[in-house]
């Protein structure tokens, strides 16, 4: 009886040795992803912040209006303030409706010495029915 | 029959087992450092970002770390080192001689070869398969903006120091921002919009009127923010060295400049404030010279014999401003410019900071040239924080490069506010009728003053026909948000100007151009009908 309960706990030492083994094994591997993502998430967030640095210099204002007046042949003109930049709609919501400050919205322009030209803009399309 | 083991024998073979197992420790230990633990890949390696960003108002990037690598060498492993030096030197650009001197001296066993190696440099050095070569992570301060803030936001050493601007001004911030989140940021009050379309126009204008030096502010005046600061010559921060003709010297911040007929602002509001001009319509005799002692004050353009106190604003009479500003007296100028800071540093976040220059005895000749801005030269960022006090009710400003969430900041009460409003109807005045005409812009009600100063030569003479002009402007002027400042450093006169050179034709009209620019993206409300005036009511 000694005998079988000795062999038994020896065959469940063994047992516990190999699923300790398997468990750590597991965990080792586990913890090679984990350091393998956590390697390319720091690598993609450095590669991330370049291309937000590179996007930063190629969208300089600088360097858009310098391909603006070389490549479309734009220029500075005058401008005037036809309504608020709150006053437009966002992506998705309904177009301003009439008699808004944005549809009547009006202005002045000065166009060189002693000229002006008058702007009066429906700055958005009508509304569209059922929208 | 064996004997057994005597006591030594046992204490000998007890050590021999114990050492038997210290060195299966060891080799079972050597086993896992060099197989397995170099197999895990060791901790993710975070970049090396010793300094957080640096952002504008809106988030636009300013100045950021960005990773890069930097050689070393080994040269004990070279065979020959000549060569080795001489192909570095060809792929890195790094001087040849230099290499092979440091490959030479047994005294380096570890030598820089080059910083900042980008990609392909990396990719050509790899090319020429040297052994005892390597690549050291580090990070490279980038200015995706190039030059439009290259004076204010400053830049940094190769070992990511700041040495200017507010690299050097926002240093503890920076480093703290960085530390606390890996990659920080830190935001400062500078509208990259509004700073290229001064930097723009103002550079346009240096242009145009072949002006020596050029520069330009836009404040808000309830917080403080600098919003644009602008100074040319400029340099490119992304580059070690300066192009001909580059400076990194910040005129606005720390040079000090005599303002000329700007500085009247502060004449005519020390003389509302204490009720020494009791009406803007007192008419004032101006005549062909004013005499104090033995000195003649001069017009710098013909004037009329008479004017209203009004008017000797809007026209910039300096005869009349000297009546003006002698009622009130030395003792009483000195000590309002000094309440107002004229006579003190400004201290911002900047480190780049001015002493301003004022007579040491203030005589009657010293105050008349004061009050209309000679004799006494403040730094434009000075001027303008000054100024911003005038028109915002009349409370002390603390400018500021750090972004304040559009606080109000206005800090102490240094004049009456009916005085702020006075002065800035008649700053609406000089626009609408006075020198200041080519800075109106329809629908925002700008106010402003010009400013034309004669400039020293190095023996403390002024030089003939040479000027400095500025224009203050300040809108909308019901309602007051931005200061805009524009100075130019002797301009030449145009064509188009008939020769003048004047602020009227050189300052003021870039000041209207940027606001025509900067009102609409900065959300001032358009007024296509004219603002009320205090000189439709009683004074």
């Amino acid at each position: 009886m000694i005998r079988v309960m000795n062999f038994f706990c020896v065959a469940l030492m063994g047992l516990a040795i190999l699923a300790l083994y398997h468990v750590s094994e597991r965990t080792r591997v586990a913890r090679l992803e984990l350091a393998k993502v956590n390697h390319e998430i720091t690598r993609q967030h450095s590669d991330i912040a370049v291309l937000q640095t590179e996007w930063q210099h190629v969208a300089a204002p600088s360097r858009v209006q310098a391909l603006a007046e070389a490549k479309l042949g734009m220029s500075d003109s005058a401008s005037a303030q036809l309504a608020s930049f709150d006053l437009l709609p966002r992506r998705g919501e309904n177009a301003p409706l009439n008699n808004t400050p944005l549809r009547n919205a009006n202005a002045v322009l000065p166009a060189g010495a002693g000229r002006t030209i008058a702007v009066s803009a429906p700055m958005a399309a009508p509304p569209v029915p059922g929208m | 029959m064996r004997e057994a083991p005597t006591l030594y024998q046992r204490r000998i073979v007890i050590g021999a087992g114990l050492c038997v197992i210290a060195f299966a420790l060891v080799g079972l230990r050597l086993v896992h450092v060099s197989l397995l633990k170099s197999w895990d890949g060791g901790r993710a390696r975070a970049p090396i970002v010793a300094r957080a960003d640096l952002t504008d108002r809106n988030g636009e990037l300013l100045a950021r770390d960005i990773p890069v690598k930097d050689l070393y060498a080994r040269p004990q492993y070279f065979n020959d080192k000549a060569e080795a030096a001489d192909s570095l030197a060809e792929a890195t650009g790094a001087d040849a001689t230099r290499l092979l001197k440091a490959f030479e001296n047994a005294r380096h066993p570890y030598v820089l070869i080059a910083r900042r190696v980008t990609p392909d440099t990396e990719a050509r050095v790899m090319h020429l398969g040297l052994p005892g070569l390597e690549f050291e992570p580090s990070a490279m301060r980038y200015y995706p903006d190039g030059r439009t803030a290259a004076q204010v936001v400053g830049v940094t050493d190769p070992d990511g120091n700041g040495i200017s601007g507010l690299e050097l001004g926002l240093q503890p911030e920076i480093r703290a921002a960085a530390k606390a989140h890996g990659r920080g940021q830190v935001a400062t009050s500078i509208d990259m919009r509004v700073q290229f379309i001064l930097q723009h126009e103002v550079a346009q204008a240096r242009k145009k009127f072949s002006a020596r030096a050029a520069g330009g502010i836009v404040m808000d005046v309830n917080s403080g923010e600098v919003l644009a600061m602008v100074s040319l010559p400029d340099f490119d921060p992304n580059q070690r060295g300066l192009d001909h003709g580059d400076s990194r010297r910040n005129i606005m911040a720390q040079d000090v400049y005599e303002l000329g007929s700007v500085f009247k602002i502060f004449s005519f509001t020390m003389a509302l404030d204490d009720h020494t001009l009791k009406s803007l319509d007192e008419v004032f005799p101006i005549g062909q010279g004013f005499r104090i002692g033995k000195h003649i004050i001069h017009e710098a353009e013909h004037m009329p014999a008479t004017l209203t106190a009004r008017d000797i604003l809007a026209q910039s009479s300096n005869i009349g401003t000297s009546q003006i500003v002698l009622r009130s007296g030395g003792a009483r100028e000195h000590e309002f410019l000094a309440h107002m800071g004229l006579l003190d540093p400004v201290k911002t976040e900047l480190p780049e900071t001015a002493r301003p220059l004022y007579p040491t005895v203030w005589g009657d000749i010293q105050t008349a040239n004061v009050g209309f801005g000679q004799g006494i030269a403040v730094s434009p960022l000075s001027f303008v924080t000054a100024a911003a006090s005038v028109v915002n009710g009349g409370r002390r400003i603390t400018p500021t490069f750090l972004k304040q969430n559009g606080r109000d900041r206005r800090g102490q009460q240094l004049i009456d506010p009916q005085t702020s409003l006075k002065m800035r109807d008649l700053l609406r005045y000089v626009v609408t009728d006075g020198s200041g005409k080519k800075a109106d812009v329809d629908g925002y009600d700008v106010g402003g003053k010009t400013g034309s100063a004669q400039v020293a030569g190095p023996n403390g003479r002024y030089i003939p026909r040479a000027l400095r002009t500025s224009f203050c402007a300040v809108f909308p002027v019901h309602d007051p948000r931005y200061v805009v400042f524009v100075f130019l450093d002797q301009p030449h006169g145009t064509k188009e100007t008939g020769g003048f050179a004047l602020a009227g034709w050189t300052a003021a009209p870039i000041a209207g151009k940027v606001i025509q620019r900067i009102a609409p993206l900065l959300g001032v409300p358009y007024k296509p009908v004219p603002t009320r005036l205090a000189r439709e009511s009683p004074l």
